[in-house]
């Protein structure tokens, strides 16, 4: 599985969302993706990509574009 | 005690300051009650390594040992990539790693309060963030933290100690709020005097004025402590969260 393969399943997998609405999404933008949904998607994408991210980048992980940008901090290529 | 009455058999759990007293007498009774274990401490010793490779193989349980300083960010974060890859399913953590360093409140200099606060607090949840991430995706898990009944009632000498406990009782009661939903249960314990090397040192006229105050006239031994803490590990407590208690033998 390649890496943005990964990053989708993380979105689908905690929203129960598909994967051609992942680019749209936003925090709270979806009844999922609330402060609980929100901490188990950046909890999959710690284990996903064994990195540990700082809580600055957990409050600016906005949306799903956002979150490609922050990945990119822990040498996640997407 | 056999091994259908083992409260913890097949959970896993975390727990912080291990090489002594309340640490040390928790480790036991969790292995004693089948739980793996990720034994945190500071240093190593060669009578810690002993102890845990008995305890281990007479338990039939696994003790992970990790050696840590919790006031250090990078070293915390490498002990979590290290739990996390052992993948296994967290169950519980029990913070206890903590220091005292007396003062009276005239006499207690801000670096000496921002230390003790590091130590008790900001280390502890900075650990608690990370271990509880691990935790959310199972949706359940018990944090249990140590906080001291000086946070509740004060105690002559012990501003930066008791403002640090009196600290984490805040961070429970709201982190059993905003994990609830997650089904992880958070409680603390506030222990009054228990014959630990912290307070081996205190002078005998506090000693005795501290004994004539518990009802029931003697110093908690560590396991009484350790007891409580395997209670809101397991099941038993099920529908406890948020709390804190008290374990000081009816101090007043």
């Amino acid at each position: 599985m390649t890496n943005i393969e990964k990053y989708n399943k993380a979105f689908v997998d905690n929203f129960n969302i598909e994967e051609q609405e992942l680019s749209s999404i936003s925090y709270q933008s979806i009844s999922a993706w609330d402060s609980i949904g929100h901490m188990g998607l950046i909890a999959s994408l710690e284990e996903t990509f064994d990195i540990m991210m700082e809580t600055d980048d957990i409050i600016d992980f906005s949306s799903y574009l956002k979150g490609k940008e922050i990945l990119k901090k822990y040498d996640i290529e997407l | 005690m056999t091994s259908n009455s083992k409260l913890l058999k097949g959970k896993t759990a975390i727990i912080t300051g291990c090489l002594k007293g309340i640490g040390r007498a928790t480790m036991d009774l969790f292995a004693q009650n089948g739980a793996d274990i990720f034994a945190c401490c500071q240093f190593e010793s060669e009578e810690f390594k002993h102890h845990i490779e008995v305890l281990s193989k007479d338990t039939c349980v696994l003790i992970y040992p990790l050696y840590f300083d919790l006031c250090d960010s990078e070293q915390i974060k490498t002990a979590i990539k290290f739990i996390r890859s052992a993948k296994r399913n967290i169950d519980v953590l029990v913070n206890i790693a903590g220091m005292t360093q007396d003062a009276l409140f005239h006499m207690t200099t801000i670096d000496q309060l921002k230390k003790i606060f590091e130590v008790n607090f900001f280390s502890q949840i900075m650990f608690t963030q990370y271990v509880t991430k691990l935790m959310l995706q199972n949706k359940t898990g018990s944090v249990i933290n140590i906080s001291s009944i000086s946070a509740i009632d004060g105690n002559m000498g012990q501003l930066s100690y008791s403002s640090s406990k009196a600290a984490i009782i805040g961070a429970t009661k709201t982190m059993s709020i905003e994990l609830a939903p997650y089904g992880i249960r958070v409680n603390a314990l506030a222990p009054g005097v228990i014959k630990t090397d912290m307070t081996a040192n205190l002078p005998i006229d506090i000693l005795d004025k501290q004994l004539g105050k518990i009802k029931l006239k003697y110093f908690g031994f560590p396991l009484e402590v350790a007891s409580s803490i395997l209670f809101l590990a397991s099941d038993m407590s099920s529908y406890i969260t948020g709390q804190i208690i008290r374990i000081d033998g009816g101090m007043q």
